[in-house]
């Protein structure tokens, strides 16, 4: 039975109102005008228990193709692995100057591939020296209950253990990420819809034609 | 000449200065129009460029902005860049030798200073700086950090403002360094000094002066830079009032004695007190060219000044020098000298004045030679009245003593003399009797042969002319008497004559035709003025002198006379009572007096 608890949580800051999930469904829109928000990274860390062991997940990649990362966003568990293949003609030298993982991948060519692990929780942000426009995000979480928002701007949890935790829903254009704290319990599923306000989108359009990336 | 507030005894003096005073006032009105012109257009010219010089100041300041701005985004690109900041730990001192070589290659041109380059992190810590520490204390670092707030909590790209650096000016400019756009990884902090450098590439584009200064007009003013020389520019400072910000319209400064058109503008700095901008530019620089015109328009004017003085000059001594020549003819024709002629050499109106002043001597010089003989044919009081009044045929009526003396036996006595002799006598004693007579004021009508016709009362009325032609023929008497004595003398035979006085209302006027003319009196009361005289040759009278009754009557106060009898008289019914002087040693009466006049109505009371 699905139970719609709490609609709408609009509070940025860590809730007190706790809620009684197992298998959680999250739908984020804009508090603008009520769109879809995809690449938005949703994960429930728990504060009753400790985090189950992880089993060492396969490399996770992010291609360079067309000059552009893909995916835009990534969120992996931290130890993990990406790779960095290189689908492009011309050469990449993507770097990350972000705490968490400080890193570079001086001038790679075309069918290369680099892997980095990392190892620290936190966002990074992956750039190229030789394209200012290549942006990429790694989300690396301390937790293995994460997902990212689809085009519709649904993301499922993997199923949580009973117990209390905090949800994060991270957005690359979101000033801060949205905490909340909820309680899952056995055979209880629920949908939650968040909204967050976003920033305009930033990027660099591509000259001539480029990529169009809105929102 | 009372239209003149100024009399000049020269009429050359007078031409000048009005010449003078006149194209003075015109060239002085022309030259001062001018010259307000000029300083009014200069200012206005000046104030416009201070204002555009504003305009271009600020806008070189933000060039100078994007120009960092630019410089730091391609910065924050470069690969090493990255790379130093990737280190852990952080290589300061090479960071900050790499901030150098920025530094270096962002000079704005070959004589800026360069810029000084900063580098934060994304929580605003410095990291490197292009300057060494001890020049730029940490304090200097608040600027950087507060516009990198003011950029990060807007979000801009780009934040800039003006602040002190280690105590001088600068304008600062801080750039995200992003890794990539738009993840702000760290901050550039640039700053640019405005410093004499900077003022002098501002004059050099404007000719403007600058000069920056903080709290001006305060004791604790600070010159920041200027292009004027350290004393002027404290001069502008202190005529900055405090607090009086940025003002509209420009002003004129006196800076070591020379205006300077002045515009203060005000530059907003990062939480202190604003800079104040002094814009300036010299009034008489600006003034130069519309100098050296003026100057032409003096010359000019002094020239035609001198030229306008010089003609003058020679108008007047043409004018006034044949006045002179005149005025000394007139002075002496005055004096009678009717000898000089003027010459004149001029076909103009003052030759025609020499001419018609020719022709006026010589006129006066006839009238006078006419004149002189006048009043030797006719007495001088007919001359007068002949000068004086219209020459007119006729007369008039009036009351006239008429006297007439006649001399005795004076045809036996030019039978025995020679005629040039008998000339002389006869002059001798006409001269002496005449003199007497136009001493009593007589008038000698005329001489017929040895007679006299004297007048008293004309042509000039005279109330006492019947008294005085009795006190004349007195005085013939007595001198006829001496004339004897010189005769005798000379062996000479002796005169004697016969008077006549009548008064009686006559016509008097000038008779004759129209080319001559007598002054004369006639009417039946001169026949008996000549009977009279007749009447004396009778030695039954016993008198040279005999007095007719309208004589005695006419006098206020008649004289003591002797009743001579009555006579008949041509034309008149009544007898006319007939008087002889009382003679000499005559004291008794036997005769009645004058006051026992018979009371018959006296002919003129």
């Amino acid at each position: 039975m699905r139970q719609l608890l709490l609609p709408f949580i609009v509070a940025s800051l860590l809730s007190t109102a706790a809620l009684a999930v197992d298998t959680v469904k999250v739908v984020v829109r804009t508090t603008l005008d009520g769109k879809p928000v995809a690449d938005a990274v949703v994960s429930a860390v728990p504060l009753d228990h400790a985090l189950p062991p992880t089993a060492p997940e396969a490399a996770i990649e992010i291609e360079q193709k067309d000059q552009e990362f893909r995916p835009y966003v990534t969120a992996l568990q931290v130890g993990a692995t990406v790779n960095f293949p290189n689908h492009d003609t011309v050469q990449h030298h993507i770097y990350s100057l972000s705490k968490p993982k400080r890193f570079e991948i001086p001038l790679y060519k075309s069918g290369a591939s680099e892997s980095v692990v990392f190892d620290q929780p936190g966002i990074i942000t992956i750039g190229c020296n030789i394209h200012d426009w290549m942006l990429a995000y790694i989300v690396v979480l301390p937790t293995p209950f994460f997902a990212k928002t689809d085009a519709t701007g649904a993301a499922a949890l993997p199923p949580l253990p009973p117990g209390r935790y905090r949800l994060e829903i991270w957005h690359p254009r979101a000033a801060t990420p949205l905490i909340q704290e909820i309680v899952s319990a056995p055979e209880k599923a629920a949908t939650l819809e968040f909204s967050v306000a976003l920033k305009p989108d930033k990027r660099i359009r591509r000259a001539p034609s480029g990529k169009a990336t809105d929102y | 000449m009372r239209l003149y507030p100024f009399q000049f005894r020269r009429f050359s003096t007078r031409l000048i200065c009005l010449l003078l005073g006149l194209l003075a006032a015109v060239f002085a009105a022309v030259y001062l129009l001018i010259a307000q012109a000029n300083k009014r257009n200069a200012i206005e010219h000046i104030d416009q460029n201070l204002k555009i010089g504003a305009r271009i100041f600020r806008q070189n300041l933000r060039e100078r902005i994007d120009y960092l701005s630019g410089n730091a985004k391609v910065m924050s690109n470069d690969f090493q860049i990255r790379k130093l900041i990737m280190q852990d730990p952080l290589d300061r001192e090479t960071l900050r030798s790499n901030l150098n070589s920025y530094a270096d290659r962002l000079r704005f041109n070959a004589n800026a200073s360069p810029p000084v380059i900063t580098l934060f992190s994304a929580e605003r810590e410095i990291i490197a700086m292009s300057v060494r520490e001890t020049t730029l204390g940490e304090e200097n670092v608040n600027p950087f950090q507060y516009l990198i707030r003011l950029a990060a909590t807007a979000d801009m790209e780009q934040a800039s403002g003006y602040s002190y650096l280690a105590g001088k000016l600068h304008v600062l400019v801080v750039v995200p360094l992003y890794a990539p756009y738009p993840n702000v990884a760290g901050w550039f902090g640039l700053a640019y000094p405005i410093d004499t450098a900077f003022a002098q590439a501002i004059k050099n584009t404007t000719l403007l002066e600058l000069t920056f200064a903080s709290n001006p007009g305060e004791p604790n003013h600070r010159i920041l830079s200027t292009t004027l020389p350290a004393d002027m520019a404290r001069e502008v400072l202190a005529a900055k009032l405090p607090g009086n910000g940025a003002a509209r319209d420009s002003e004129i400064l006196n800076l070591a004695g020379e205006p300077y058109v002045t515009l203060f503008e005000s530059l907003e700095m990062l939480g202190e007190e604003p800079v104040t901008i002094a814009l300036q530019r010299s009034l008489l620089a600006e003034l130069a060219p519309a100098k050296a015109l003026e100057q032409t328009v003096l010359i000019i004017s002094l020239a035609a000044l001198a030229a306008a003085a010089m003609a003058a000059l020679w108008i007047a001594r043409g004018v006034s020098q044949p006045l002179q020549q005149l005025a000394g003819h007139t002075k002496r024709v005055a004096t009678g000298d009717y000898t000089q002629r003027l010459t004149l050499k001029r076909g103009d109106e003052l030759g025609q004045l020499a001419t018609a002043f020719n022709h006026m001597t010589a006129g006066l010089a006839e009238r006078d030679k006419v004149r002189d003989l006048l009043g030797k044919v006719v007495s001088p009081e007919i001359a007068t009245q002949l000068l004086h009044s219209d020459l007119q045929l006729g007369g008039e009526e009036r009351e006239v003593t008429i006297l007439f003396c006649d001399l005795r036996d004076f045809t036996g006595m030019s039978e025995k003399m020679a005629p040039t002799e008998l000339l002389t006598l006869l002059n001798r004693y006409l001269d002496r009797m005449s003199t007497v007579i136009e001493k009593h004021g007589g008038v000698i009508d005329k001489y017929i042969g040895d007679a006299i016709m004297a007048l008293f009362g004309a042509p000039v009325a005279d109330p006492l002319a019947a008294s005085k032609a009795i006190a004349a023929s007195r005085e013939m008497a007595q001198a006829l008497n001496t004339f004897n004595r010189e005769l005798v003398a000379e062996g000479r035979p002796t005169l004697a004559f016969g008077i006549g006085i009548n008064t009686a209302r006559v016509v008097a006027g000038n008779m004759g035709s129209k080319t001559r003319l007598n002054y004369t009196v006639i009417g039946d009361g001169v026949n008996l003025a000549s009977r009279l005289e007749n009447l004396t040759k009778d030695p039954a009278y016993d008198t040279p002198i005999i007095v007719s009754e309208a004589t005695l009557r006419a006098i206020q106060d008649p004289p003591p006379a002797r009743v001579l009898g009555e006579v008949k008289v041509r034309g008149k019914a009544e007898p006319v009572r007939i008087y002889a002087l009382r003679a000499k040693g005559e004291s008794t009466p036997p005769y009645p007096m004058v006051t026992d006049l018979p009371p018959t109505p006296a002919v003129n009371g």
